[in-house]
């Protein structure tokens, strides 16, 4: 019996999964993927409860929404690193410090 | 057999991403993260979501991933090298402060999820009872379409204005400046 | 007041009053005021008392005047007929002195300080008078100054004459403590306070005359004070013969007859005592000395012992009368040797030996070259001794008289007295006799360098004082009757009680015993020193003990002089170790204390800051890292934030 708590575990896993390729990874593009990552567990965390949801289907309309919103994020996420690798040269973002006071 | 085939796809997902952020080389990241988005879509089809699971396939693997690859592979010959000079070894060291505050998360959703479903919210309960859950045998397209167009339509409308949004800034961000 | 005139009078002139006519002129003046004004009508007359306020100290006031009794202007006249025959002697025995114009000044303000003693109606008055004689004493003393032992002498002096009237002082403070003033008149008058306050509480009173006495002491060089009056023969002999012979010494004895209702009994026992032991030691010691002056000198102290005593056994009318005597020959005595002195040093000058002009040896036969000198001389030396015919006999039989009617009063050992003044009168006799015979008889020493008409007699100016003097030393002076001492006018005006009675044989045998012993005495001395057949060695022991004045000088010299420089020494070490050391071991402690707050600031106080700061870095240096500019880290630490916040939330 599958029941609602199995996929939030799953979820939990890969949001953290997700979470630590954010925090850790010296890859811009690596970056990306975790925060791919994440919203894909946000994602199953809607699909998860849209099951007790048949009235209004709340959350599978939002889980569409949240790809194309994801979907939208890596373009521009593409765009914003490769104007950053012309700038500073590098995508690794512990190189890239202008941010600091 | 439900049950088995759930926990392949979950184990599969869960490893896929593992191995995905411990791998040095980004090209091969890149293709692992195509064995986790199907695996998620396998997911998305027990909670008897089939339409996202479609739609996951359709614009994550197809559309994103694709871009991903693309973008890495299209890119400059210095990107590259520099990517791939990133390391020897196959595998990464893990970070130690990102992954003990992954496993805090990990920790306090987990224990959250457990004590929150001990006892079901009461609209669950009463969607139980009512008998309004998804079946198995439920219509979703159908359903997914007519509220689109009739409970959902200002949402639709304004996703579709800011896909074309982020497109057309993605594509001028990119562009390369010819007065320059 | 007339010879302070004269002194500040001369002290303006300056050099231009060398022929001394001023001073001379003002002491004529006084001596007929003193007689003609003063004298005739206050004596046997009413005593004559003028005052006028001074300053008052704390609602008591003070005066100053003059006070004319028979005593006072017995002592004022005396002093100024003294003061005339020295005034005209010093004309010529000064005569070519550079410092003669000061001279001339110290001698009027000598007279002055002299006479206002006499009349001082107050103790306080007197006091200050005596201080002034004190003072013109050291002037004259040391007139010349460019002489070593003269600065030494008149030093001495006046240290001593200092120590005596600290007495003086402490015996006035005690009498207007207890009697409420100072006032002679109200003292001792019939209607005095002195005799009710006596009777009111008389513990004082011992303390008191002792403490007067002791200033009599030092004034009148009685024993053991008596050391200044040898070295103050270092003056002219002219200064000699005013001062230390016939006043200042004096003003001693005329002090402790003023104020004579003062002493009790114990009192006069020590002054008698003291003047006894004053006279012996002065007679020895001037038997034994070969200066001219030193013997006067010694004699001088000897003498004022018999007026000491005289005091202490209560005649003291006796006492006044032989002070009034032996001015008069004491003078001449002075002056003659003056003389003698004068013809010694110009013969020294002359020929230009090395000797000194004072010292006896040197001497001898001097008869022959100056004979109204020798004649003036043998009569003072007469009058001292005590032969008949003179003043001498009268004072000096009358006070050895009533020592013996005292002594037979009071019985048993107070007979040493008389009899021990009895033997002071025939050493008197003897020294008087050496002297004599040392210089005018004999062979003259240095007979072989002589030249006819080099040794003279002194000019008149010098001898017409001496003839006065002379004349004055007969007793047509003094008495009417040569024997017998009661009918002199002088004595009987002094209407003394005394405490014990008159023995009659006394009157004859005394005399009779004394006129006999001078004669012997003087028989012996010239069998001695005129027919030179002198028994004892000249370096005999006793001899040499008097010659030495008994070793007393030696002996103060010993005792004060070292001893004061010893204790000043010993507060100095003490000064420079204990003082100075307690100082700098406090210094040293603080610099030790402020090494250590040196260190303990550094170290703690400036750590414990130091540490503050360097934490605060610390800390900063790892907070620092927050902003860093690392996106990843700065998410990291968001997180953080967030699970904190939701373990905190679900803790709760």
């Amino acid at each position: 019996m599958i029941t609602l708590t199995h996929f939030l575990l799953v979820s939990a896993c890969i949001f953290c999964i997700g979470l630590y390729a954010v925090l850790a990874k010296r890859n811009a593009i690596m970056i990306l993927v975790g925060i791919e990552l994440m919203i894909n567990a946000a994602i199953l965390n809607f699909v998860a409860f849209s099951r007790y949801d048949k009235t209004n289907y709340g959350g599978q309309i939002f889980a569409l929404f949240a790809i194309v919103l994801a979907a939208a994020a890596v373009a521009v996420g593409l765009a914003i690193i490769l104007n950053v690798y012309r700038q500073f040269k590098t995508i690794n973002p512990q190189n890239i410090h202008e941010l600091k006071d | 057999m439900e049950q088995f085939l759930f926990y392949a796809f979950a184990a599969m997902a869960i490893l896929s991403a593992l191995l995905l952020v411990s791998i040095r080389n980004t090209a091969r990241a890149l293709f692992l993260l195509f064995i986790v988005l199907f695996a998620m879509a396998g997911l998305y089809l027990f909670a008897l979501a089939d339409f996202v699971a479609i739609t996951q396939i359709l614009v994550y693997v197809g559309g994103v991933l694709i871009l991903l690859i693309f973008a890495f592979m299209l890119s400059n010959k210095e990107l590259l090298a520099d990517l791939q000079s990133t390391s020897q070894r196959f595998m990464s060291l893990p970070n130690w402060q990102s992954m003990s505050l992954s496993l805090a998360f990990l920790a306090v959703l987990v224990y959250s999820f457990i004590a929150w479903t001990k006892e079901a919210p009461e609209w669950m309960a009463r969607a139980q009872a009512d008998g309004s859950i998804l079946s198995p045998t439920d219509d979703n397209i159908q359903t997914l379409g007519l509220k689109f167009m009739t409970q959902y339509i200002l949402p639709f409308e304004i996703i579709s204005v800011f896909l074309m949004m982020a497109l057309i800034g993605a594509a001028h961000l990119s562009r390369r400046e010819g007065s320059r | 007041m007339l010879p302070f005139f004269g002194f500040l009078m001369q002290a303006v002139l300056g050099k231009k009053s060398i022929s001394g006519n001023i001073g001379l002129a003002t002491i004529i003046l006084s001596v007929c005021v003193s007689f003609f004004a003063v004298f005739l009508p206050v004596w046997n007359g009413a005593p004559l008392t003028e005052r006028m306020h001074w300053f008052t100290v704390g609602g008591k006031p003070f005066y100053v005047g003059v006070m004319l009794n028979n005593l006072t202007v017995l002592m004022q006249l005396i002093v100024g007929i003294i003061a005339l025959p020295v005034h005209i002697y010093s004309r010529a025995y000064m005569r070519n002195d550079p410092g003669i114009h000061r001279y001339w000044m110290f001698l009027s303000f000598f007279c002055f300080a002299m006479l206002g003693l006499t009349i001082s109606t107050s103790l306080l008055q007197l006091y200050v008078f005596w201080e002034l004689v004190g003072f013109a004493s050291y002037l004259l003393i040391g007139f010349w100054f460019t002489k070593e032992s003269a600065v030494q002498a008149n030093k001495k002096a006046f240290i001593i004459n200092r120590i005596g009237d600290i007495g003086f002082l402490i015996g006035i403070a005690l009498v207007y403590t207890h009697c409420g003033t100072v006032d002679l008149g109200e003292l001792f008058g019939p209607q005095g306070v002195f005799l009710p306050a006596v009777n009111a509480d008389g513990s004082w009173l011992t303390l008191a005359g002792l403490a007067f006495f002791l200033g009599a002491m030092a004034k009148s060089a009685q024993f053991p004070l008596h050391v200044w009056l040898p070295d103050a023969m270092e003056g002219p002999t002219s200064v000699s013969s005013l001062i230390h012979a016939a006043t200042m010494v004096a003003a001693g004895v005329f002090l402790l007859c003023t104020i004579f209702p003062l002493f009790n009994e114990t009192v006069l026992l020590t002054i008698a005592i003291i003047g006894c032991i004053t006279a012996l030691s002065a007679a020895i010691f001037a038997l034994g000395q070969y200066d001219i002056k030193k013997i006067l000198a010694f004699s001088t102290i000897s003498q004022l012992g018999f007026m000491m005593v005289g005091v202490g056994i209560g005649s003291w009318d006796t006492a006044m009368f032989h002070l009034a005597t032996h001015a008069f020959f004491k003078c001449l005595l002075f002056l003659a040797a003056g003389a003698v002195i004068h013809e010694m040093a110009h013969f020294k000058a002359t020929h230009q030996l090395d000797i000194d002009p004072q010292d006896l040896r040197n001497m001898g036969g001097l008869r022959r070259y100056l004979p109204t000198t020798f004649v003036c001389m043998t009569i003072a030396s007469l009058a001292l001794a005590g032969f008949p015919l003179t003043t001498g006999y009268l004072s000096k039989d009358s006070i050895v008289v009533q020592a013996f009617e005292w002594g037979f009063h009071l019985g048993g050992i107070y007979l040493l007295i008389p009899t021990t003044l009895a033997a002071v009168s025939l050493l008197t006799a003897f020294y008087i006799g050496r002297l004599l015979f040392k210089t005018f008889f004999g062979k003259f020493k240095f007979a072989e360098k002589l030249q006819k008409g080099e040794l003279h007699d002194a000019p008149i100016a010098m001898t017409g004082p001496m003839i006065f003097l002379a004349a004055c030393c007969l007793f047509p002076a003094c008495s009417f009757h040569p024997f017998d001492y009661h009918q002199s006018w002088l004595l009987g005006e002094f209407h003394v009680k005394t405490a014990f009675a008159a023995v009659a044989e006394m009157h004859s045998a005394v005399p009779l015993v004394l006129t006999l012993g001078a004669l012997a005495a003087w028989g012996v001395g010239w069998r001695w020193y005129v027919a030179k057949r002198y028994p004892l060695s000249k370096n005999n022991r006793w001899v040499r003990f008097a010659t030495r004045q008994g070793y007393f000088n030696e002996f103060y010299q010993l005792l004060f002089v070292k001893g004061t420089e010893q204790l000043s020494r010993g507060v100095y070490a003490f000064d420079h170790y204990v003082v100075d050391g307690l100082t700098r071991t406090f210094s040293a402690a603080t610099r030790r204390l402020s090494v250590a707050a040196h260190w303990f600031d550094r170290h703690m106080v400036d750590g414990l800051v130091n540490l503050i700061a360097g934490t605060t870095y610390y800390v900063g240096h790892l907070v620092r890292h927050v902003q860093n500019g690392q996106l990843q880290s700065y998410l990291g630490f968001a997180l953080t934030v967030v699970v904190l916040g939701i373990l905190y939330l679900i803790i709760k």
